[in-house]
């Protein structure tokens, strides 16, 4: 009775006081907050070490946080004085939570972040510069450790990339290309190179066109050579960018984007290989090519699981490349651990992150899950590459990491208002309502407006 | 007996002080704190700037404002229509039937459905290639359904309906009562002097239910001018070239995607103006047609 009574007095004092307190005080294990009950726990028991509670939140799908909260297992046995309370929070959701738990003053001692958000976070001293903690920790050898993934948690108190580490990174996410082997071998076609360059655009249409195919003669398509051919690969292929970080200037406005764009679109609009926006609307292009109706389709290692249950052999491929540059690209997403800076176990929660990114037993136990490429590069080079398991040519994902991977356009952006206006209206060039370059003309000087507005 | 009536006024006050102190604390307080963020940049992680009143000119410039505001008012047409077909519904629900009241259940259960619900419902009902309205079009009058939330032109039409259908039930009771309170002497005498169905309903019927026509319209606006759940749910990115987007939307978008808590609270302050100046102009021109018996 006592107990309670205190901690509706505690609750109540913190609403008065407007809410200060952090995550450690709301779950009841600072010392200045509740040292009664404490008191009354434990003058039975003699305790070894002081127990430690961390809250870890991140987002994902089930099979995600299946395979965090068994990490989460392995860490606590590792770790038994310390207790992690995981939350997984829908991805949509995720930032909107993220930041008003900080808002609040009350954010996790380790939660996901990446991009947009962890450059505003980094620049508004909300998450830990955990440099001395690494410093310390025989776990970090960065020389094994895939810097294209490191170097997006730096921060030198001005811009990205450069400086003092902020996070860790949970994974590297190579977008890469996956086909299906059977529709193939029955549209009598050979297989894709695995290595760049081998293969330009003009080989990937003509391919696709030869898998294309109306099976039951409805005039409609039942099979499509390909799918999703995004977009931010074909613009840095080709040798062009949606915007110059290092000047802040929007690129869109340059032949080498619209080129891509035209491409892009024209796979769809006058070859008909890839299913129209209507058709993606009526069944999204990931049923689709589950359901062994789409030839070459992107894919990230997250999917993985997924596609071992796959009824039909599929396999990696590299990107086609630009026949104007020779060039080829695609996006190297990442999502980091990043620590609150207002965390009262900071070396704690160092240590959840450090594990749950750098761990040998963490990271196998993650691979093997298929959730990701190991953050190791001795582990992503020999367990990984040699699992047994599909895609055969695993390869491909570590070259898109070391080779033509590139950091998706959110990142560096602090406000991505242009980049979703971009997206929304690109649904004018998408659906042969304008061509890319007139499109692009058009909307350049919105965007710039946009950009300014919210990166400045 | 004094010390009885002070603990009594006592406990008055306690009562009172329940719904004052809620209203204080979660009305009045983010009401001036909204309006006080609106002249700020506030990305909730840094502390608050002073802006000014840059929040809202960027408000006049912004395209997204006014196709949110576009939308809205285009959304307004589904209150006559919703009027229309209540108020045919309600004449029909009056009838002395057998088993009515298993029909005015059936039309009312839309309005009790959470809106999230419903939204996910009609997502499926409206979807291009296998929803149950595209091939009910195509089994009965073999005409290709338009691709409903993914088209520009279709996905106003598509909330609207949707609106359509979960509104009716609400405004078909408000009428039903409204039916049943014209005394039925009206009608003997209008009988008498040989007047016909139609003119019974449109000299008598119609404008003898104006307080509630008055009262469909001024919660039909202001309701529109909320709407948000059914656009978040079913075309969560404002739908193809904004089409879909309210400014509630808009608003969202702004406080808890980009995080530009000062300009959110612009927004919504003009659209609180908005409502306002409506409704008002509403209540001026009530006065004309709108009887208070």
């Amino acid at each position: 009775m006592k107990v309670k009574h205190f901690a509706l007095g505690a609750a109540f004092l913190v609403a008065l006081t407007g809410c200060s307190s952090n995550s450690a005080g709301s779950n009841g294990n600072s010392p200045a907050n509740n040292t009664g009950t404490k008191n009354a726990d434990n003058t039975a028991s003699n305790a070894p070490a002081e127990k430690v509670e961390l809250s870890f939140m991140g987002h994902g799908d089930p099979n995600e946080k299946k395979i965090f909260t068994e990490l989460i297992q392995s860490f606590e046995t590792k770790y038994p004085n310390i207790k992690v309370n995981y939350t997984s929070v829908p991805p949509a959701e995720y930032d909107q939570k993220l930041t008003t738990l900080t808002a609040a003053g009350k954010s996790p001692d380790v939660f996901y972040v990446s991009g947009p958000a962890f450059y505003r976070y980094a620049e508004s001293g909300t998450i830990l510069n955990i440099q001395q903690y690494l410093n310390k920790t025989d776990l970090f050898k960065p020389d094994n450790v895939w810097k294209q993934a490191t170097d997006r948690y730096r921060y030198d108190g001005k811009s990205l990339g450069k400086g003092d580490l902020y996070g860790l990174p949970k994974d590297v996410g190579p977008w890469a290309l996956a086909y299906n082997k059977d529709l193939f071998d029955k549209a009598n076609v050979p297989y894709p190179p695995s290595e760049a360059g081998k293969w330009t655009w003009d080989d990937f249409l003509n391919t696709a066109k030869k898998l294309t195919q109306d099976t039951n003669g409805d005039g409609k398509t039942d099979i499509y050579g390909a799918a999703n051919f995004p977009l931010e690969g074909a613009v840095w292929a080709n040798g062009g960018d949606y915007v110059d970080y290092s000047t802040g200037k929007i690129k869109v406005d340059t032949p080498e984007f619209a080129n891509a764009m035209q491409f892009v679109a024209d796979l769809g609009l006058k070859h008909h290989v890839t299913p129209s926006p209507e058709d993606a609307k009526a069944m999204n292009n990931y049923a689709r090519f589950v359901a062994g109706k789409i030839g070459m389709f992107p894919m990230g290692p997250w999917d993985q699981p997924a596609f071992w249950k796959l009824p039909y052999g599929w396999d990696l491929a590299a990107w086609p490349s630009s026949p104007t540059t020779g060039k080829t690209a695609t996006w190297l997403g990442s999502m980091g651990f990043a620590i609150s800076s207002k965390s009262k176990h900071p070396q704690e929660a160092f240590n959840l992150a450090a594990f749950l990114s750098l761990d040998k037993d963490g990271q196998k136990q993650n691979m093997e899950m298929g959730q990701a490429v190991p953050n190791l590069i001795d582990m992503a080079k020999n367990d990984f590459l040699q699992n047994g398991k599909a895609p055969e040519h695993k390869q491909v994902f570590l070259d898109i990491i070391e080779n033509y991977g590139h950091p998706t356009v959110e990142f560096g952006s602090k406000d991505t208002q242009w980049l979703d206006t971009f997206n929304q209206d690109a649904s004018k060039v998408w659906t042969g309502k304008e061509t890319a370059a007139a499109w692009l003309k058009e909307i350049a000087p919105k965007l710039q407006e946009l950009y300014d507005k919210g990166n400045k | 007996m004094i010390s009885y009536r002070r603990k009594e006024i006592g406990w008055a006050y306690g009562f009172v002080a329940i719904p004052v102190l809620g209203f204080l604390l979660f009305g009045l307080l983010p009401l001036i704190a909204s309006g006080i963020l609106s002249f700020t940049k506030w990305d909730m992680v840094t502390s608050p700037k002073f802006v000014g009143f840059t929040n809202y000119v960027n408000l006049w410039k912004d395209e997204k404002v006014h196709k949110g505001l576009f939308n809205t008012f285009f959304m307004l047409i589904h209150i006559p229509l919703g009027m229309f077909i209540s108020l045919l519904l309600a004449m029909l629900m009056n009838q002395k039937v057998r088993g009515v009241s298993i029909f005015r259940t059936i039309f009312y259960i839309p309005v009790i459905s959470p809106v999230v619900a419903v939204s996910l419902l009609w997502m499926w009902m409206l979807n291009y290639d296998f929803g149950l309205v595209n091939q009910f079009l195509w089994d009965w009058f073999h005409i290709k359904g338009p691709n409903w939330l993914g088209d520009p032109h279709w996905v106003k039409p598509s909330l609207i309906l949707m609106g359509l259908w979960g509104g009716v039930g609400g405004n078909m009771v408000l009428y039903l009562a409204g039916l049943q309170s014209i005394s039925s002497t009206y009608y003997e005498a209008a009988e008498v002097d040989g007047a016909n169905a139609f003119q019974k309903f449109t000299r008598i019927t119609v404008p003898l239910l104006s307080n509630i026509h008055f009262f469909v319209v001024v919660m039909g606006v202001i309701g529109t001018f909320q709407a948000f759940s059914q656009v978040y749910v079913m075309v969560p990115d404002g739908g193809p070239e904004y089409s879909a987007a309210t400014v509630v939307f808009n608003i969202f978008q702004h406080a808890f995607e980009y995080f530009d808590m000062g300009y959110a609270s612009a927004e919504a302050w003009m659209l609180g103006v908005i409502i306002l100046i409506l409704t008002m102009i509403q209540f001026r021109l009530s006065k004309r047609w709108a009887y208070n018996d």
